[in-house]
C-alpha cells in the first residue's frame, strides 16, 4: 500500500507536469508521456503506449484524460489511475480559473498572443518526432504500413470518426494474424 | 440546483462526444439552453482552449462553472465531464489489463497500432495546414520556429518543456 501511494504520488506529479504543456489538441501527449515513462523511467513500452493512446482516443470523453487513466491504472490500479487523471487535469483547471478571472486582459494581450504562435509552431515538430518515434512499435508486421495509409486517408480525406477507424483496424489486425497462423 | 444541473449537462457533453473539436456543437447548444454563455463566449473559449494547455472539455467546463456558480462550481463541472473517464475508460482499463496477453486482443493490437500511428499523422497534418498557412497565405515564421524546434529536439536531445518555452520566446521575435 505505501509503494502504491508512493507511485500515485510520483503519477500525479507527472502528469501535473505533463498538464503544463499539452498544447495542440490532446496529440502531444503521446510525445509528452514517452519522454517521461518511455524513455526516462522505462516504466512502459512503446507498444504499451501506441495501446493506450489508441483505446483513450476510441472511448468517449476527454481523449488525454483516458489516456492518463489507462496508464494509471495498468500501474497501480483505481488508486493510480485516478491520481493520473487528478493530475492532468489540475493546471489547466488552475489556469483557466485565473484566465475566467482575468478574461479581458488575456484575450486582447499581444504578447501573449505573439509567444502562444510559436508554441503552436512547436507542437508541429513534438508530435511529428512521436510519430517517427513510434514507428518501430506500429510496424511490426508488413501490413501494419498498408492500414497506416489507409488510416491516415479515411481521417484526413473522408474525415472519419477515430473509432470507427480504429475499429476497423482491430478487425483488419484480427483476420491478418489468424489468417499467418502466428502465435 | 446550479451545482446538478452543471453537473448532468457536462456529463452529457463527456458522454457524447470523442473530445476535442467535436464537443463544440454540443457544447454550444447546452449552454445557450442554460444561459451559461453567449454564443460569442463560446467562440472565445474555443479560442482560449486553443492557446493554453488542456483539453477543450476541461476548459469549457471550469469557465462555464466559474461564471454559474464560482470555482465549487468549476469542480463539479469538472467531475461531470470526467465521468466517462471515470466509468467507461475505468472498465475499459479493467477489460484491457486482464485480456491483453490472449491470442485475440493481441491480433486485435497488431491493426489498431499502425491505425493510430495513421490518425496521429492525419491530425499532424490537419494541424500544420492550420499554423502554417494563415488566411492562405504561408505564414513563414511559424514554419521558421517549428523547423528550429525539430532540429533542436532531435539533434540536441531538448525536452519538451524546454522546447515549449523557447518557442513562446521565438514567437514573441519572430510572429
Amino acid at each position: 500500500m505505501q509503494e502504491k501511494l508512493k507511485i500515485a504520488g510520483i503519477i500525479f506529479y507527472s502528469f501535473m507536469k505533463i498538464g503544463c504543456v499539452t498544447f495542440g489538441g490532446g496529440w502531444g501527449i503521446v510525445a509528452q508521456m514517452q519522454e517521461e515513462f518511455v524513455d526516462k523511467r522505462h516504466w512502459i513500452t512503446e507498444e504499451e503506449l501506441m495501446d493506450y493512446t489508441s483505446v483513450g482516443k476510441s472511448i468517449p470523453g476527454t481523449m488525454i484524460a483516458n489516456v492518463s487513466y489507462l496508464f494509471g491504472y495498468h500501474m497501480g490500479g483505481v488508486i493510480c489511475g485516478i491520481a493520473a487523471l487528478l493530475g492532468i487535469t489540475f493546471v489547466p483547471l488552475v489556469l483557466l480559473t485565473f484566465i475566467t478571472l482575468f478574461y479581458n486582459n488575456v484575450k486582447d494581450n499581444i504578447y501573449i498572443m505573439k509567444a502562444l504562435v510559436g508554441i503552436r509552431a512547436a507542437v508541429l515538430p513534438i508530435i511529428g518526432l512521436a510519430i517517427w518515434n513510434l514507428r518501430k512499435a506500429a510496424f511490426k508486421k508488413r501490413y501494419g504500413y498498408a492500414i497506416a495509409l489507409g488510416s491516415f486517408l479515411l481521417y484526413y480525406f473522408m474525415n472519419m470518426q477515430s473509432f470507427i477507424i480504429v475499429i476497423m483496424g482491430a478487425v483488419l489486425g484480427l483476420l491478418l494474424t489468424e489468417r499467418s497462423g502466428e502465435k | 440546483m446550479i451545482f446538478v444541473e452543471l453537473f448532468i449537462a457536462f456529463c452529457k457533453i463527456g458522454f457524447t462526444s470523442f473530445g476535442g473539436m467535436s464537443m463544440i456543437p454540443l457544447i454550444n447548444s447546452e449552454m445557450m439552453n442554460h444561459g451559461w454563455m453567449t454564443h460569442s463566449e463560446v467562440l472565445d473559449i474555443v479560442a482560449i482552449a486553443e492557446m493554453t494547455p488542456g483539453p477543450l472539455g476541461i476548459n469549457c467546463a471550469t469557465f462555464a462553472g466559474i461564471r454559474t456558480a464560482g470555482v465549487a462550481g468549476a469542480l463539479v463541472a469538472n467531475l461531470g465531464i470526467s465521468m466517462p473517464t471515470l466509468t467507461i475508460c475505468a472498465l475499459a482499463a479493467v477489460f484491457f489489463e486482464k485480456f491483453k496477453d490472449s491470442k485475440w486482443l493481441k491480433g486485435c493490437m497488431m491493426g489498431i497500432r499502425p491505425a493510430t500511428l495513421g490518425l496521429i499523422s492525419g491530425a499532424l497534418v490537419v494541424l500544420g495546414e492550420s499554423n502554417l498557412i494563415v488566411e492562405n497565405v504561408f505564414y513563414w515564421p511559424a514554419a521558421v520556429i517549428a523547423i528550429a524546434v525539430g532540429i533542436l529536439m532531435y539533434k540536441f536531445k531538448f525536452s519538451i518543456p524546454a522546447a515549449i518555452v523557447l518557442a513562446g520566446v521565438m514567437g514573441l521575435v519572430l510572429a
